[in-house]
């Protein structure tokens, strides 16, 4: 392979990027000039060049599809564009909700229902709910309940005063 | 209302229209450049089919993303960009490719790939499936910046300036890609023919 490598002759080092920017037409008037001077008088360089437009058309390989594939292209395109276009009008539709004037609408609108609901609604709840006499009965129940709590606790302490009145240290024996 | 066919538009007036909400604008631009889009992912890919779907998507990613287009800079230019862009991804989502295969199937699909520019000799006509295998295999080789900057000119065409562009570096770093990837493919086919 060395051997091959060293078959393979380069070019001038400084001329080897102008001569691929040259082979593919990307050099100016003067430069191009320029390198062909230095092309007469150099066999590697002329080579390297040689080289190139020998070498470099094989690694092209266009494919050519039939008409079908193409008019089929097409179609599938047209479908596919008008899927997306229809997906944008759907989300343009639902944005069209959150524009600018809209939301502050739609948030004062759901302030003042909330203070509405805030100040009038238990009032009107309560009245609605229950009769007025069912209410009462609802509101006494939980502090009878409580009664039942006090007299407990009345009785821990006369058993506390007992304790302590006739208990063995309090020196009243 | 326009009596000019908007298949004879520029592109610019394409693009306008489309961002207007004219699909069929854009459909003008996919008809103008649905060939190249196609055959520079086939480059890339060396399947039809995949070709064909990247270079589809390319087009419909442009679609979506029109509104953010900037009239100033090239339809052609940008459209490539994203092109490229999803044939490096497709090429790093799918790792080697077997370029071998390719060969098996333009063959199949009538043989009628002839090489660009070859003189048909009767050496290039004997040119064996070994050759063309092993020149998928020089291009396969090279860095994935001098193989894109090398498909970009050598087989699309672009210019310098336009590579550029499209890969976002220098115009210097384009030149020094392509000439690696010449000097590297000279070094490895000058071997084989």
């Amino acid at each position: 392979m060395a051997q091959d490598n060293d078959l393979i002759r380069r070019a001038c080092k400084e001329f080897e990027q102008d001569l691929v920017l040259y082979y593919y037409g990307e050099r100016g008037r003067e430069e191009s000039k320029e390198l062909e001077n230095h092309l007469e008088g150099c066999g590697s360089c002329r080579q390297f060049l040689a080289d190139l437009r020998r070498l470099l058309p094989l690694t092209v390989k266009p494919d050519d599809p039939p008409q079908p594939f193409w008019e089929n292209y097409s179609k599938e395109m047209q479908e596919r564009l008008a899927a997306i276009a229809q997906r944008g009008r759907w989300w343009r539709d639902l944005a069209s909700l959150f524009r600018p004037w809209p939301v502050p609408a739609l948030a004062t609108a759901l302030v003042l229902i909330l203070a509405l609901t805030l100040t009038f609604g238990k009032r009107i709840w309560r009245s609605q709910d229950l009769p007025p006499d069912e209410e009462a009965v609802l509101e006494i129940l939980p502090m009878a309940e409580n009664l039942d709590f006090f007299k407990a606790m009345d009785l821990l302490d006369s058993m506390d005063l007992l304790e302590d009145t006739g208990g063995p240290g309090n020196g009243s024996v | 209302m326009t009596t000019s066919r908007p298949a004879e538009f520029e592109d610019e007036k394409l693009v306008t229209l489309a961002q207007k909400g004219q699909r069929e604008a854009f459909e003008v631009l996919v008809e103008r450049y649905k060939q190249k889009a196609y055959r520079i992912a086939f480059d890339f890919t060396r399947d039809r089919e995949e070709a064909k779907d990247l270079s589809q998507e390319a087009f419909l990613r442009a679609f979506t993303h029109l509104q953010s287009f900037d009239l100033r800079a090239g339809f052609y230019t940008w459209f490539y960009r994203i092109l490229v862009n999803l044939c490096l991804d497709y090429r790093r989502r799918r790792g080697r490719i077997a370029w071998e295969s390719f060969d098996e199937k333009t063959h199949m699909a009538g043989g009628q790939s002839e090489m660009a520019g070859a003189i048909s000799s009767p050496d290039r006509e004997a040119m064996s499936g070994e050759i063309s295998r092993r020149v998928g295999e020089a291009l396969q080789a090279l860095p994935a910046k001098q193989r894109t900057a090398f498909i970009l000119k050598n087989h699309q065409g672009l210019s310098i300036h336009d590579i550029a562009k499209v890969m976002q570096s220098a115009e210097g770093t384009i030149k020094v890609h392509l000439h690696r990837a010449v000097a590297t493919l000279r070094q490895k086919l000058a071997e084989l023919v």
